[in-house]
């Protein structure tokens, strides 16, 4: 089961217009955020299909900067993700495809985010009502649901070696 | 069964009945043995999003100017000069419903902060029935409260056997859920039977289905924002009929799973990639070439 509380129904407190193509994409950003561990300085965008086709209308590239600049799902600043990212020197490029090949949904992204010292990838998918998922880290399949407690430092040790 | 989980209407029915609980109660009580939260923390949780929506409702009305796209905004205000003067047809219950209804999508359309209910794109359905609800019975807020663990109740069940998004199975999967929800809700805070709302439910959703996502320039406006809001009308009407005893006759869990097979056989072009149905009409086209700057990415 994917949704597990009564609040994945009523919820998330967000910013619009999409719960699938804003505020769960805001939660797979967040999550690179956790993950990468602070705001990197290169990333690359990959939506596909859905997200593909209508990033634009719902905020869908706001949404994923917000989320790698560490912002919630609820905060009004995601409105002006760009100029977030400009200020924290964030370099950013979008690219547009039409079918995942790791994962079969219509709402997927990859994320690439880099500096000096280390790059990651990530594979989410938003899956309705603001809960998503990731399905890839750094190319290895993965199953993290983003609505339940998350554990980075354990996700770290297994999908990058994290040796700290 | 585990526990107090559920994953059918059906189980969920036998379980209200077994503990002699409203839906809305059975959710607490679940929600409560899976976090182990205290029940008063639970009710809080929802107190504070019921709160949000009222919030997003206010805001909404009080702000006629269009949303950045400008193909809409300022409807909630034009309900609100409506009935204010009025001379309207359906009845004050109504009215307020289609309001509330527009200013909640109309502040999503703005990126305003909204409640998804069960998504942000049908978040207006639940709050224009829920405030409507508030403003023309005296009902207590306590109860409204309820409504939402009601409404979260069928949307949990939906949600984990079919879909709530637009892009995974139509406008059915996210208006009609929200609409079941909805009237489910009102027919526990009128003080219909756990059955009686699970009919309202099934009624709401069976009226609702095959309703394709095609969103002009993948915008959640045109025609999501109306679209919620006659959601309010069909909830007030399927909950009447529950409560008169009318009975669906599909059951509600065979109405889910209609809506997952609709869902699943629509195609990719009715699917929130704005690339059919109203998107894709003359008038559409051109919406999105003002908008965006450009035609469709890809044509399916």
């Amino acid at each position: 089961m994917v949704f597990n509380s009564c609040f994945d129904i009523i919820g998330p407190i967000m910013v619009g217009p999409s719960s699938s193509h804003t505020a769960g994409v805001v939660s797979v950003g967040k999550f690179g955020h956790d993950l990468f561990g602070g705001v990197p300085d290169s990333v690359k965008i990959t939506f596909f299909d859905s997200f593909a086709e209508t990033y634009q209308g719902h905020g869908t590239d706001k949404a994923i900067l917000g989320g790698l600049l560490g912002l919630g799902t609820d905060n009004p600043g995601i409105k002006h993700a760009f100029e977030l990212a400009r200020q924290e020197k964030m370099n950013v490029s979008f690219q547009l495809e039409e079918n995942c090949p790791y994962y079969e949904h219509p709402n997927t992204l990859l994320v690439n985010m880099e500096n000096r010292f280390k790059q990651i990838e990530i594979g989410g998918v938003s899956l309705g009502g603001g809960v998503s998922k990731i399905f890839l880290i750094n190319g290895q399949p993965a199953d993290i649901l983003l609505n339940s407690k998350i554990d980075i430092g354990s996700i770290r040790q297994r999908y990058l070696q994290d040796r700290r | 069964m585990i526990g107090m989980d559920f994953h059918t209407i059906e189980e969920l029915l036998q379980l209200c009945q077994e503990k002699e609980m409203t839906i809305g109660e059975l959710m607490i009580e679940t929600e409560k043995q899976k976090t182990g939260k205290s029940s008063d923390e639970i009710f809080d949780l929802m107190k504070e999003r019921l709160l949000k929506m009222k919030e997003a409702v206010e805001s909404g009305i009080a702000d006629p100017s269009p949303a950045p796209s400008g193909i809409s905004g300022g409807d909630a205000y034009l309900m609100q000069k409506y009935k204010e003067k009025g001379n309207y047809m359906t009845g004050s219950l109504m009215v307020d419903a289609m309001k509330y209804a527009f200013a909640t999508s109309e502040t999503n359309a703005r990126m305003g902060v909204i409640v998804a209910t069960p998504t942000a794109g049908s978040a207006g359905v639940l709050p224009g029935c829920i405030f409507a609800l508030k403003e023309n019975t005296d009902i207590p807020f306590d109860r409204l409260v309820m409504g939402l663990f009601t409404a979260s109740a069928i949307g949990y069940v939906i949600a984990n056997r079919a879909f709530i998004s637009g892009a995974a199975g139509g406008c059915q999967a996210e208006i009609g859920s929200a609409t079941a929800m909805a009237s489910a809700a009102i027919v526990e805070m009128r003080g219909g039977t756990p059955e009686q709302a699970a009919n309202a439910g099934a009624m709401a959703l069976k009226s609702l289905l095959g309703l394709v996502c095609d969103p002009v320039a993948g915008l959640v406006e045109v025609p999501c924002i109306k679209r919620n809001v006659i959601g309010t009308s069909i909830a007030f009407a399927s909950a009447d009929m529950a409560l008169a005893g009318v009975e669906s006759r599909i059951p509600f869990d065979e109405v889910i799973g209609a809506m997952y097979d609709i869902g699943k056989s629509m195609p990719r072009t009715l699917k929130e990639t704005a690339l059919g149905g109203l998107a894709a009409t003359p008038t559409g086209e051109e919406m999105r070439k003002k908008i965006l700057g450009k035609p469709c990415l890809k044509r399916a």
